[in-house]
């Protein structure tokens, strides 16, 4: 079963020329063929540089301080920008959380998706035209001959978020990453992308790197949950083994703040807050990060970071981990 | 694959050509009564020309030139007139003033040509490289030298160009559309007045050049930092690529503006080029007719410039609309 494609080491990213100002400070995780990690976790804990760090994409501002990512055992070269074109679509694909802001207003969305084959593949014109076509009906998109002509504007956010997801498979890449790929969508449309998006996974067998916060969303479509918490990882686990069996307080706090997660997205279960705020990324305190949230808080948590811990596939970095599991 | 043919919008081109037509009219209309408004009429410079004061002859000129009718019928015939395209007659010139308005038209035509290209070419290069290396050296260079072209009067570019590369260097002539003298024909005469237009041409498009370098850049910027140059990036396409097809196209919008407003008012565009470089156009022809008090050939270039902006006008706007799918022309 454990067949890692993609593996991140060690992961610290910085914002430029400060290496003391730490937006990811140390992740690793892995993701195996086919299967769909979650990556959960409050507004700035780092999800979206996780992801774009993987891609190359890291803007301008941050760097990368050291790590290694890895893709099917090879390192990936994130800041060789060239060397990374022939990563991005081809083998990795990303869905971003605005789809109304995510095709160029110009060209008719056909035409971009079939720029991306183009960029990857020989083939001739007419060939990679009919494999847009095909993209597009595989997508669920009505009149696929007619729609590809349309521009972005005559489009609907769903079926918008559709031919980005087009776009991101069009190569057929073997992981895609999706960051918060519905939280711009009506809430019957994110059941429909999240479906798709678990159907193509089935019929492409790409693995899929789902940022969110949705919890509901989580306990639907994910294999394993990784939970960030300002730029650490807090714990990782199965799905169920998270939700039944959480082991870090932040991760019982998120699960607690929503009353069923297994029937959350019904009920629109984002991640609630948690009392108290999330320090800042300047903040070079010693202990867990997590330490003044934290009810179980020692002064051995303020003093040093706790090492990961595993019991097989659960991992977590806690000094006094939760036991009782939930009911 | 077949792109969807838009329809082409007649209703917007009917409706954008009657309000181009009334503005005409009301701009004739108001030159007309300018040209009341100045002393004396052409009945008097005639005579004077003639070099007579001789009442009964002005009267016979007048009713000659149907001066002697009222206001109203005398607008209406001028209005006949400008529709026929005849703008009456020019004393200093002694020469019919469409006449003497179309005969400068090429030489103009061609310098503001040469100069909105090489402007439009060096303004996009310039300006995508500028943004592609924002706030490092390309970009300090280019920024710099674009604010200091800008700052610069251009007649005195030009007449630092003639001493430089005409008088110090030998390069090009000094002045002048080609060498009358030499009689050249073919393309003897042609590759004459390129030569000849070498240095107009570059002082005149180095005025727009800077500002299309700014506003190209400005565009590049705002555009580079939306959300689908992210994602177009992430589908793996060059930067080249994403800067020339995808920003570039977006950013290009302002400056289509700005062009036709330049081409559109090429008539005066190029009044101090072509009196520093002696260039035979209508710009120059324009300045004479103002030092020479020439009223009626002044205010007939200037009714046909307008001509001119509302044109261009109407063509940016369906150009606009051929650029920019989202825009509707209603
Ligand atoms: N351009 C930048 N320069 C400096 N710091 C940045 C920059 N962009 C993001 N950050 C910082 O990086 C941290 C992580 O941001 P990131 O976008 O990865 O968060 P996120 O987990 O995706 O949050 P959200 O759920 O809101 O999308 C944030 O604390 C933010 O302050
Ligand atoms: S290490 Fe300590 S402070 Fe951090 S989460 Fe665990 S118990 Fe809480
Ligand atoms: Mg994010």
């Amino acid at each position: 079963m454990s067949n890692p494609i993609l593996q991140v080491e060690n992961l610290q990213i910085c914002v430029r020329k400060k290496p003391g100002v730490l937006i990811l400070r140390g992740v690793s995780f892995h993701v195996n063929a086919g299967e769909t990690l979650a990556i959960v976790g409050e507004s700035g804990c780092g999800k979206s540089m996780t992801s774009l760090a993987i891609m190359g994409l890291l803007p301008d501002a941050v760097e990368k301080l050291s790590g290694t990512i890895r893709f099917k055992g090879r390192e990936l070269p994130i800041t060789d920008n060239r060397a990374m074109r022939k990563v991005r679509a081809a083998e990795i694909g990303m869905v971003f959380q605005e789809p109304m802001a995510a095709l160029d207003p110009l060209y008719p969305v056909g035409k971009q998706v079939l720029e991306v084959i183009e960029e990857h593949e020989k083939l001739p014109r007419a060939m990679a035209w009919a494999r847009v076509i095909d993209l597009l009906t595989k997508v669920d998109l009505p009149n696929p001959e007619t729609l590809a002509w349309s521009y972005p504007h005559k489009l609907s956010g769903g079926q918008l978020q559709r031919v980005v997801i087009a776009m991101a498979l069009a190569c057929n890449p073997d992981v895609l990453i999706a960051d918060e790929p519905t939280t711009a969508l009506d809430v019957t449309v994110q059941a429909q992308i999240m479906r798709l998006l678990k159907r193509l996974q089935r019929d492409t067998g790409v693995a899929i790197v789902l940022i969110t916060h949705n919890l509901g969303l989580v306990a639907h479509t994910a294999d394993r949950v990784m939970v960030m918490y300002a730029g650490n990882k807090a714990e990782e686990a199965p799905t169920r083994d998270l939700f039944l069996n959480p082991r870090h307080p932040y991760t019982r706090g998120l699960l607690d703040a929503t009353p069923n997660p297994e029937r959350a997205s019904a009920q629109g279960g984002v991640l609630r807050e948690i009392p108290g705020t999330v320090p800042s990324i300047a903040d070079p305190m010693p202990g867990c990060r997590f330490a003044p949230r934290c009810p179980n808080a020692s002064d051995l948590c303020h003093a040093r970071f706790p090492d990961p811990t595993y019991e097989g596939a659960h991992g977590y970095a806690c000094h006094h981990p939760v036991t009782d599991a939930r009911v | 694959m077949k792109p969807i043919r838009r329809r082409f919008p007649w209703a917007f081109l009917a409706k954008r050509v009657a309000y181009g037509a009334l503005a005409m009219l009301a701009i004739a209309i108001i030159n007309f009564f300018l040209l009341k408004l100045a002393p004396g009429d052409a009945a008097e410079a005639l005579a004077g020309q003639a070099g007579t004061a001789d009442p009964a002859y002005i009267a016979q000129l007048r009713a000659q030139f149907g001066l002697d009718q009222p206001l109203l019928s005398q607008l209406w015939a001028f209005l006949v007139r400008l529709a026929t395209l005849d703008l009456g007659y020019s004393y200093v010139f002694n020469e019919r003033v469409s006449v003497l308005i179309f005969s400068r038209m090429p030489a103009t035509l061609m310098l503001m040509g040469a100069a909105i290209v090489i402007a439009v070419i060096g303004g996009i290069v310039f300006g995508v490289t500028a943004a592609r290396y924002a706030n490092r050296w390309p970009d300090r260079v280019i920024s710099f030298v674009a604010l200091l072209l800008y700052g610069t009067p251009p007649y005195w570019i030009g007449l630092m160009m003639i001493l430089i590369f005409a008088v110090t260097l030998g390069w090009t002539p000094t002045s002048g559309m080609e060498n009358v003298l030499a009689f050249n024909t073919g393309w003897d005469r042609v590759a004459d007045i390129a030569h000849h237009l070498i240095l107009p041409a570059l002082a005149q498009s180095i005025f727009y050049l800077a500002i299309y370098i700014r506003l190209v850049r400005a565009g590049m910027l705002e555009v580079l930092s939306l959300d689908f140059i992210r994602v177009a990036r992430a589908k793996g396409i060059s930067e080249r690529r994403l800067s020339y097809r995808h920003a570039l196209r977006n950013a290009v919008l302002p400056l289509v503006t700005v062009v036709g407003t330049n081409v559109g008012n090429f008539l005066g565009g190029a009044v101090l080029t072509e009196t520093v470089f002696s260039w035979p156009g209508v710009g120059r022809l324009m300045f004479d007719a103002m030092f020479q008090r020439d009223l009626n050939l002044l205010l007939s270039i200037l009714v046909l410039s307008s001509f001119f902006v509302i044109l261009a006008n109407l063509i940016v706007d369906l150009l606009y609309a051929v650029i920019n799918p989202t825009v509707e022309l209603k």
